[in-house]
Parts: structure tokens; sequence; C-alpha cells
């Protein structure tokens, strides 16, 4: 059985219809892209499939369990973490502050007033790995807010990472990077699809990174599904050049 | 700068002055009293902050539970049962009450809205304690009524005739709600509010539910005011509509902002500053509202990190 | 029966106007500028005192025209110092300053003028009364509706046809478009607030007329006004405009029946409100 069945999904705001009809099934472990124009509906989709918004019709399956109607914080309940196409974390608390909340929220902690010391132990011991992991651990005191792009960019992924999830969706997690940045969240998004042997649906515009990581890609335009294969054969498919071209004139 | 070591060597030296005020106070021309006085608005502003500077959510109507804590205490003692301890179980009781049902109807709202409701409420308190003559005694206040003697079984403490007593009553009250607001913001709920203050829609997505969570601190940070409330009317052997004007749940914001909202003592500061100076400027003039209203427009414009902000920001450069 | 609820719903709409104009003021500035003008009360007081001291030299009808000018004024000189630096910045620091803003008013218009009330003469021809069947009909109750009818579709007018009012509505909507567009936003937000004040001195004008001169003459109608805003819907001055009349209307027919109860009323009315549509009567989805 797929992880997520997203069938017949439409989004209209008004007369403006952001996501007509879409299709997508994405199965357990693969890693999936999603790219296609400005304006071609993707952070929407986005939106739709985490919670952030309702859909207009169609629905919304993850794991067999028909999810939409659920709100945000319930589908994270039932493992899909995101990030943000601008990083949403905590810029006031440290590296190491950031990790540790969805650390305790995925240890069913939220509600806890007390910490045991044993409790505390485990909990710092995870967070150590998420920082290893994205290689943070030197700036793990440091204050979210003031670190490079980059960095923030990981330690949101590792805050969707600490979630537990089944299912991660990174919207376009590479964006205002320079080169060496993008190569570094590559490597990591990377290593955490083989170790963590995690689904991982991204939106990317980068190209390089989309044919570097992706089993395959679905490809969106104007809010339809253009196209959906291996990156070999959407590279070379015309329609999808077209749309790419007919943006750029 | 914020060391464990520096913070640690900080709370003790807090403790300590606390702790031996009555027996330093008259000499820097204070008065018992006062301390007490400072001490109630402390822990009133320590309880805001737990909603304000932690949880990030603006209420400019606490007044209203501060006032349920008043008048439950003074109506406890004048007409139900002479007691003090009787007094706080009830002032805290409606306050909770009050928090509990009020929370549900505004959770949901934030900013400015949440704002403008909260301080709404607030009015509703402060009409009904200004218009039951009957039972609240009107914009006379509450009368006839003062600190009950407090009986351990083996000793009993006059808590009214001795100065002194009654501030180490407020100090225990103090010290363990002081006690359970920092354990609750060291635990993993505490974190979780952080995190709402931080960045809402994050919080979210981290599967946080982000309502309740705001409701549950709210009620905390309702509960400790309304403690508080209990002891101001202790310190006054008197219950005033006053205290549940719009300009009480304004003094609160202004110490907790005063003293820094990011910072744990911040708000003790801000009420021991903000208390003297109205202590001082009400015997000397007439026209201390003009001086206090200025005091607000000057800490908006040139201190709106608190004093604990700009000690941090020198420390750390 | 009738006589006495329909004197009461009369009344009513008189005090619910009231509330109309000075919370559409509060409206204006908070939709725009995103600053809750603790001050309102304040800058209504000032208006009364104005119009006070001009009376003896330009009379009744002068002062009317040129107190809310001139509050405006004193408005404009306050935004620019003041409140012109809470512009984006988080809410608290609005009300705090605008809090303290309010005592200096109140305290000192006391200072100036002190704390009794001062007599405030209303040109006589307005104060009789135009029925003996509507005993409560009097010449400056009917004044002041249709005066505040005046202004308030003047205001529509303004906003909905002219090139500030435009843009006055735009910016509410998405403040940074209009920057964008070339519009001066710093004018923009000062001329808004000082339209917010001219509301707000001219309610004090009637309201002197009608109450009485005391230095807290505007702290009672601020509450009014912020529940006027939060049942009409944050957002939204129709909302607001049928929220003060509602409100008005609805302590004056509760006066009938439980007199003292008449203020309670209004957070009840609130209290309803967002336990039902918490977005207000026609406040817009999502806002807040």
């Amino acid at each position: 059985m797929s992880l997520l069945r997203v069938e017949n999904v439409s989004k209209q705001f008004g007369s403006l219809i952001a996501v007509n009809n879409v299709s997508m099934t994405v199965e357990s472990g693969e890693l999936r892209a999603i790219i296609g124009p400005n304006g071609a509906g993707k952070t929407t989709f986005f939106n739709l499939i985490s919670g952030f918004l309702r859909q207009t019709s169609g629905r919304i399956i993850f794991d067999g369990e028909d999810i939409g109607d659920l709100l945000p914080a319930r589908r994270v309940w039932r493992g899909i973490a995101r990030t943000f196409q601008v990083t949403e974390v905590f810029p006031e608390l440290s590296v190491r502050e950031n990790l540790r909340i969805p650390v305790e929220v995925a240890s069913g902690m939220r509600l806890r007033p007390w910490l045991s010391r044993s409790a505390d132990r485990t909990v710092r011991a995870r967070v150590d790995e998420l920082l290893d992991m994205a290689a943070l651990a030197g700036k793990a005191e440091r204050l979210v807010g003031e670190l490079a792009h980059g960095d923030q960019r990981a330690t949101e992924i590792m805050m969707a990472l600490a979630l537990k999830p089944r299912l991660l969706l990174l919207d376009e997690p590479t964006a205002g990077m320079g080169d060496q940045e993008t190569y570094d969240i590559t490597q990591l998004i990377l290593r955490l699809h083989k170790n963590a042997k995690l689904t991982i649906v991204l939106i990317e515009h980068d190209m390089r990174v989309v044919f570097h990581l992706a089993d395959r890609v679905t490809v969106l335009d104007q809010g339809h599904l253009l196209a959906e294969g291996a990156p070999k054969e959407i590279a070379a498919n015309e329609a999808v050049q077209s749309a790419y071209l007919g943006q750029a004139a | 700068m914020d060391t464990p070591y520096t913070k640690r060597a900080a709370d003790v030296l807090i403790w300590l002055l606390l702790l031996t005020m009555p027996y330093w106070i008259d000499a820097v021309g204070g008065y018992t009293q006062l301390g007490s006085r400072v001490l109630i608005m402390a822990l009133a502003a320590m309880s805001l902050n737990f909603l304000l500077g932690y949880t990030g959510v603006l209420s400019f109507g606490h007044a209203a539970y501060f006032g349920l804590g008043v008048y439950g205490m003074g109506l406890t003692i004048k007409y139900l049962v002479p007691s003090t301890l009787a007094g706080m179980a009830v002032g805290v009781l409606a306050g909770a009450a009050a928090a509990a049902i009020i929370g549900l109807l505004i959770v949901h709202l934030r900013g400015i809205y949440f704002a403008m409701v909260t301080i709404a409420f607030g009015q509703v308190f402060y009409f009904i304690a200004y218009r039951w003559n009957n039972v609240t005694g009107g914009d006379d206040g509450l009368s006839g009524w003062s600190r009950q003697p407090i009986d351990f079984g083996f000793a009993t403490v006059d808590i009214l005739h001795n100065q002194r007593a009654f501030y180490y009553l407020v100090l225990l009250c103090f010290l363990i709600s002081v006690a359970i607001m920092a354990a609750l913001l060291r635990s993993p709920f505490g974190r979780t509010l952080l995190a709402i203050r931080e960045n809402e829609r994050r919080a979210r997505f981290l599967g946080i539910p982000v309502d309740r969570h705001i409701w549950i601190s709210w009620l905390i940070s309702c509960i400790f005011v309304s403690l508080a409330g209990t002891l101001y009317a202790l310190l006054n052997n008197f219950a005033d509509p006053h205290d549940l004007r719009w300009d009480q749940s304004g003094d609160f914001v202004i110490m907790a902002v005063l003293g820094g909202m990011r910072s744990f003592w911040g708000p003790l500061i801000g009420a021991a500053i903000f208390v003297v100076l109205q202590d001082y400027v009400s015997s000397e003039t007439q026209n201390w509202m003009s001086f206090i209203g200025l005091f607000f427009v000057l800490v908006v414009l040139f201190f709106p990190r608190g004093v604990l902000g700009i000690v941090r920001r020198k420390a750390a450069s | 029966m009738t006589q006495l609820i329909l004197y009461n719903v009369f009344n009513g709409l008189i005090i619910g106007a009231f509330y109309a104009l000075m919370a559409l003021g509060l409206s204006l500035i908070l939709n725009l500028s995103g600053v809750i003008n603790f001050a309102h009360g304040g800058f209504l007081a000032v208006g009364a005192y104005l119009a006070f001291v001009l009376v003896p030299y330009i009379g009744f009808w002068g002062a009317l025209v040129i107190s809310p000018i001139l509050t405006a004024l004193f408005g404009l000189v306050i935004e620019r110092i003041l409140i012109r630096r809470l512009y984006g910045r988080d809410p608290l620091y609005g009300l705090l300053l605008t809090f303290g803003l309010a005592f200096m008013l109140e305290d000192g218009t006391r200072f100036i003028w002190g704390p009794q009330t001062l007599p405030f003469s209303v040109p006589d021809w307005l104060s009789s009364q135009l029925s003996s069947e509507f005993f409560f009909l009097t010449g400056y109750r009917l004044f002041m509706v249709l005066l505040v009818t005046a202004v308030v579709i003047g205001l529509f007018l303004l906003l909905g046809y002219t090139r500030i009012g435009v843009r006055i509505r735009a910016g509410t909507l998405d403040l940074e478009t209009v920057s964008v567009l070339g519009v001066n936003v710093r004018m923009l937000r000062s001329l808004n607030f000082g339209l917010g004040i001219y509301l707000a001195g001219l309610a004090g004008v009637l309201a002197a007329g009608m109450l009485g001169l005391q230095p807290n003459i505007g702290t009672d109608l601020i509450m009014p006004s912020f529940v006027a805003i939060i049942i009409g819907g944050l957002g939204s001055l129709p909302g607001t405009l049928l929220g003060g009349l509602l409100i008005g209307v609805a302590s004056g027919v509760t006066t009938v029946f439980f007199p003292s109860a008449s203020e309670a009323v209004i957070y009840i009315m609130m209290g309803l409100v967002l336990l039902v549509r918490p977005r207000g009567l026609l406040g817009e989805e999502g806002r807040f």
C-alpha cells in the first residue's frame, strides 16, 4: 500500500484555482521531487498535504487513512513533518533548544511539567544524535536566528526529523543558497534518506539537486499535473520544457 | 554572561535580599509594608510575565483576576469565615474559575484582538465590583474586615499587627509560586510555551496543540495573579474596585516590561522600581498621574527591553 | 409602555451614535496603523475642553466647527512625536504608550481646568422640546443624531470616493503594496490618525453639551468603543458603526427592565459574539 495517495485534489480561492485536480501516489521509502515553474501551485499543494489549507475537493490518504479533515498538529502526530519555504525556526532559542522541543513532543512529553534525570538524559542523547547527523554540534549553543542561512535550514530539517516522521515534506530546501550550502544540504537529505529510510517529498527549483536526489519527479504547471516519471524522462519531456521556456519568455 | 554560575549567584543574592528585607529596608528609607507591597506586585507581574514574556501572549486585563483574589479574600473574611487561609483559597478558586471559562472564549484569538478582548473582560469585573453595592461596597470598597491570625495548631501568628510576620507570609507565598513557575518553565511543557512565543506556526507544525497550551498558560498565570490579589487585600485590609481597573492591568504590564520581559526576575525588578516610584511621586505631588503616564511613555520609547535587557546587552558586547 | 420603550430606544440610538462616532475614529487608526489608541478618550476630552474655551468667542457653532479641527491638529503633533514610533512594533508597546498618554491627557486637563464639572452652554433653541407627545425629542438630541449621521455619511463618502480615502482603505488591506505603488505611507498614516482624532474631538464637543464637562469625560466612553469594534468585527468600519448602534440600543432597552444592568448588557453581547461568531458580525475571516 502506498504511503501517500493524493486523489483528485483541488484548491480554489474564490475564482482562482491554485491546484486543479492533481493526483499523486508516493511509495514508502521513495524520494520524490515536485518541480514546476513559478505559480504552479507547488507550495499550495504542500499546504494541502500538511494541513495548513483545506482542500476544496479530493482526498488525501496517508497510510490508508483519510486525513483531509485533520488539523496540522494532528497530521504531525500521524507522521507528516514539513519545512517551509521561508525557514521557520525559533530564532531566539539555541540550536540545541530548537531540537529539544520536537524531540520532547515526539516522545509524548509536551504536557510534562517535570522531567526525571533519566528521561532528561535520553532527550539530550537524542538531541546530540541529531546535531551530529547535521554537523551542527559545534554550533549547538548559538541562537538559531544568528546562524547562516544554510545552518538555519539544516536545523529546521533536523527539527522535522526529530518528530520521527514517516513522511518528510521539504519546501525548497536549497532556496537562496550558494553552491557549497546547496551541496551540504543535498548531502544531508541523502544521508537522511539512506540512514533513516525516510520517505521524502521535496519541492525544488535547482535541477542539480533534483537529479542528484530524486527517484521520481512530478511536474506541476499552473495547478495541473503536467507529467510524472523518472528524472531522465522528465528532462526529455517536451511539454515540461515548453512549460519552463514559456515562463522564461 | 548567563552562565549557570552567574544565574545561580543572582538567584542566591535575590533570595538573600528578600529573606532579610525587614532588617535592611528601614536603613534605605523604606518600611516593611512597602516591601510587602513590592513582593505582592512582583508576584502579580511575574505571573503576568509567565503569559507575556514566556508564552508571548499579551493580556491587558489581568487586574480582573487580581481583583477576584482581592474581593475573594475580603468577602470571605467579612461574610463567610474569619480565616486568612480560607480567604486565599476562595480568592484563588474564583480567579481560576473565571480564567478557565473566559480562557475558553478567547484563546483562539491573537494579537491586538486578544489584547482588546482581555481589556473588555477586565472591565466587566471592574463594573461588577463597582456596581454591586450591597455585596462589594461599590465605589467605597469593602472594609470592616482585617487580616486574621493564622493558626498552625502549635502556634498562632498575628499577621495583622506584626508587619514582619505578614511580610514573611507574603514571602512564603511568593517563594512557592515562583518555584512552581520556574519549574514549569524549565519543563518540557514550559519549552512548548517558548516555542509558541518564538514561532507559533512552527510550534503548530511540530504537533503542539497551540490553543490548548495557551489556555493552560493563561490559567496558570491567572491563578498566581489571583493569589497576589488575596495578599494585596490582606496588605490593605481593604478591597478597592480600583484594583480591578484597566490601569492596574497596565501597571502589571509596565512592571514586566520595565524589568525585562525575557528574564525570570525582570518583573521583580520592575515591580520594585515602579512601586517605589509610585509611592514617592504620589506623596510629593498632586499630578502623580501625569508622571506615571510620562513614565510609561519613556519606558516604551527608551527601555523596551527593560532593565535586565540592557544589562544583558552590555554584558554581551 | 410603548412610549417608554420608544424613548429608551431613541436614547439608545443617541448613545449608540456616540459610541459609533468614537469607535469609528478608534477603528480607523487601528485598521491602518495597528495601534490601539487607548488615549482616544483623552483626545475626546481635549475636544470638549477646547470647545469650552472657544464658545465665549465664537459661540457654540463656531466651537463645533473649530474645536475638532484643533484637536485633530493636536493629534497630528502627537502622531509625529510619539505614535509614529509604534508602527510595525509589537502591539504591546502601542498599548503601553497610549495608556501613558491617556493618563497625561486626563491629568493635564484636570490641571488646567480643575476637577469640577464645568458648565457647557448649548444654544437655547437647540435644547427646547420639539414635541410634547414625544417629550424626549429635544432639539439637541435630534441635532446630535442628525450631525452624527451626516458625519458618518461624510466619512464613508470620503473613504469610498476620494483619493486619500481609497488609499486609506487600500493601506488597511495591504500597506506594503500601497507603499510600493508610490503612496507616501508616512503621510497617509498621519492623516488617517488626524482623521480619527477629528472624530474624537467632534464627539467631545457633542458630549460636553450632553453630559457636562469633566476631566474623565472620555474614559467612560472608551470601553464601549472597544466593545463596539469587537462586536462589529475588527477591520470593518461598517461593522464598527453597527456595533456602536447595537450596543447603544441594547443598553437603552435594558434600562427599561433592568436599569442597573444596562452597562453590563454590552459586555454580555460581546461575550455572545465571541462565542458564536468570533470574528465579529461583519468582520473578515482570518484577519486575526
